[in-house]
């Protein structure tokens, strides 16, 4: 229970450095209210109420002069106040599910959170699929006949996929798989559960590949480690198939190693989708935060740092736990 | 799967038998090693000659016809543009291998003495410096490089900048950990018992014995951080001037150029994939060449 809060602990204090980092760079290095209003932010509202300069807001229906309209601004997005007093709002906000609204189309931030997630966890969930139904079968072929040309094979590829990298794996993909034989599409089709799956296919397969190579090379060093164990040999002398021996002896107390990584690379892979997203034309959250990054749109990469990385410490929590539980020496160490 | 022999047991009696073979290979650099440095060595010295070898300047276009394929006047083909892939692949190389090395170096300058501060010390300061490490760690790294090159510019100077804070987190607990190690033995001790002090036995003890395998985590690093370039590169905020491998493989990989010139996205492809395996290739050697536990497993 200790080892849990302290764990918590920890997740809020990373939490809390991440935002207060990613809150003061976004505000500190850009002017948000340029950002929000454009060249009318830098009005100097002395000049205008002198009447040494013409009021332009007033036309297009309005009766709102300009220096009203950088007030009103100022006041909903609360830029008057200082940066920690703005910081303490916002995470107050967030605390209430409020993260805001977007710059540019004053829609709701987690209405624009809402629309692109899940688009990007259907992508994550296809390529962590792949990942497991490719890596498990691999590792139990290459480790049953370690050393052999098979494993030796295989730790050629492997070497390889890894040095692949992701956007360059992406390119090649699309060119065979979409754009010479097209068997899939060139971009995200929305239409449908099918349709949506079959674009995802490739950017799946993207991000799998290393994360294959990666689980296959660790599960494979714990399987051959397991094979020397007594109770293998007891199951190969009771005349125990291989096949079940690899399956159902070996496997599972070899998956520890592969686990823990398995949870490092799932939560860093919500933040890892952003150049897979923009290859395959995915309209996800990695391409929003993208595009609001370069329009200093501020609300919306606040509330999605928040999310990738809540997402990335979360499930790094769950796999501690869910390591002690298999494990319980882990709980006392 | 045959069922005759499970082979575990043959390869475990091997090992009883004879170790002294797996030994002496595991002591050796070996033959891929060499290849991989000098494929290393050739292109980082065709990135340094690039302005004096008989190649067209990054720019110059029209140098053959567009799209072109490869020939033996154009190498690689040409671009979009009519420009020679294989000369502006060399110019490249010397964007994206600066910003591999610059990176590194910084990562290496700041993330390593602030391992071994923290493992030496443990205590406060450990703590301190661990929790910014977990923080670092926990930033989605694209993101973080995003925000600071869009709020800053797109010079060579920011971006290799930028990957070089990237690179401090995990090296410095690549040192931190062996710090830790290394500070329980006895020579440390030793230095300690004369009356050494902290700064010394930090850096005459330590630095040395922390430096190998930072030198092959640091060949695995700029292997990263040239990939990073490249995703940098295909969002729109790598080094803006000049051609970098990053940016010539996003310029050939819309469908269409797919289509009628593959070439312009496989060729920097090609030559990437086999720098990043090098890399990748010798930081292992180094690592298992230097790794005391794994020679003795």
């Amino acid at each position: 229970m200790r080892y849990i809060l302290q764990r918590i602990g920890q997740l809020v204090m990373v939490l809390f450095a991440v935002t207060v980092i990613t809150f003061a760079s976004v505000n500190v290095l850009g002017d948000p209210l340029t950002n929000i209003l454009g060249p009318l932010a830098s009005i100097d509202c002395a000049d205008v109420n002198a009447g040494l300069k013409p009021d332009s807001s007033t036309r297009g229906g309005t009766s709102e002069g300009d220096c009203a309209v950088v007030e009103r601004t100022r006041a909903e997005f609360n830029l008057d106040s200082a940066l920690p007093v703005r910081y303490a709002r916002w995470v107050g906000d967030i605390s209430t599910g409020d993260f805001g609204t977007s710059f540019q189309n004053q829609l709701p931030v987690s209405t624009v959170i809402k629309n692109k997630l899940p688009v990007t966890l259907r992508l994550v969930g296809v390529g962590l699929f792949f990942s497991i139904v490719l890596s498990i079968p691999w590792a139990l072929l290459s480790a049953y006949r370690a050393n052999r040309p098979f494993d030796n094979v295989s730790t050629v590829v492997s070497f390889g996929l890894l040095a692949i990298p992701n956007f360059a794996m992406g390119v090649i993909l699309l060119y065979f798989f979409a754009v010479r034989w097209q068997f899939f599409p060139t971009r995200y089709d929305p239409d449908g559960i099918y349709n949506q799956l079959k674009s995802l296919f490739l950017p799946g397969l993207t991000l799998a590949l290393p994360l294959a190579a990666t689980y296959q090379r660790l599960l494979r060093t714990d399987l051959i480690t397991t094979l020397q164990e007594d109770f293998v040999h007891m199951a190969r002398a009771k005349g125990m198939p291989p096949r079940s021996i690899m399956t159902r002896h070996a496997l599972r107390p070899s998956m520890f190693s592969v686990l823990t990584v398995f949870g490092i690379n799932t939560g860093a892979l919500l933040g890892g989708t952003l150049v897979i997203e923009r290859i395959f034309s995915i309209p996800g959250v990695g391409t929003e935060i993208v595009t609001a990054i370069v329009r200093d749109d501020t609300p919306v990469v606040l509330g999605i740092v928040v999310i990738i990385v809540t997402g990335f410490v979360l499930i790094n929590l769950l796999v501690d736990l869910l390591y002690s539980v298999l494990d319980p020496r882990v709980r006392r160490g | 799967m045959g069922d005759d022999n499970f082979p575990n047991v043959e390869v475990a009696m091997e090992d009883v038998l004879d170790p002294t073979p797996d030994d002496a290979v595991k002591r050796k650099l070996g033959v891929g090693f060499w290849i991989a440095i000098g494929w290393l060595a050739l292109i980082t010295l065709l990135a340094i000659l690039a302005p004096i070898l008989p190649i067209d300047g990054q720019n110059v276009t029209g140098a053959g016809g567009r799209l072109d394929g490869p020939s033996m006047s154009h190498l690689f083909g040409t671009d979009a543009n009519g420009r020679d892939v294989f000369a502006r692949t060399i110019w490249g190389a010397r964007v994206s291998l600066s910003v591999g090395f610059i990176a590194i170096v910084a990562g290496m300058g700041i993330g390593g003495p602030l391992g071994i501060i923290s493992g030496y010390f443990r205590g406060k300061i450990d703590a301190v410096i661990s929790f910014v490490f977990v923080s670092l760690l926990s930033f989605p790294s694209l993101v973080l490089a995003l925000l600071i090159v869009n709020s800053l510019d797109r010079s060579l100077k920011v971006v290799a900048m930028v990957l070089g804070i990237l690179a401090i987190a995990p090296i410095g607990r690549l040192a931190r950990a062996n710090t830790i190690v290394f500070a329980e033995r006895e020579f440390v001790q030793a230095a300690r018992v004369i009356g050494a002090k902290d700064v010394r036995i930090m850096v005459r003890e330590l630095l040395p014995n922390v430096l190998i395998p930072m030198g092959a985590l640091a060949l695995l690093g700029v292997a990263v951080a040239i990939v990073a370039e490249g995703g940098l590169a295909f969002l729109g905020l790598s080094v803006k001037e000049g051609a970098t491998w990053g940016k010539m493989i996003l310029a050939g990989s819309d469908a269409r150029t797919l289509r009628t010139g593959t070439h312009v996205a496989m060729a920097p492809i090609g030559v990437m994939f086999l720098t990043v395996l090098a890399l990748n290739y010798a930081g292992d050697r180094v690592r298992s060449y230097f790794d005391v536990r794994e020679t003795a497993f």
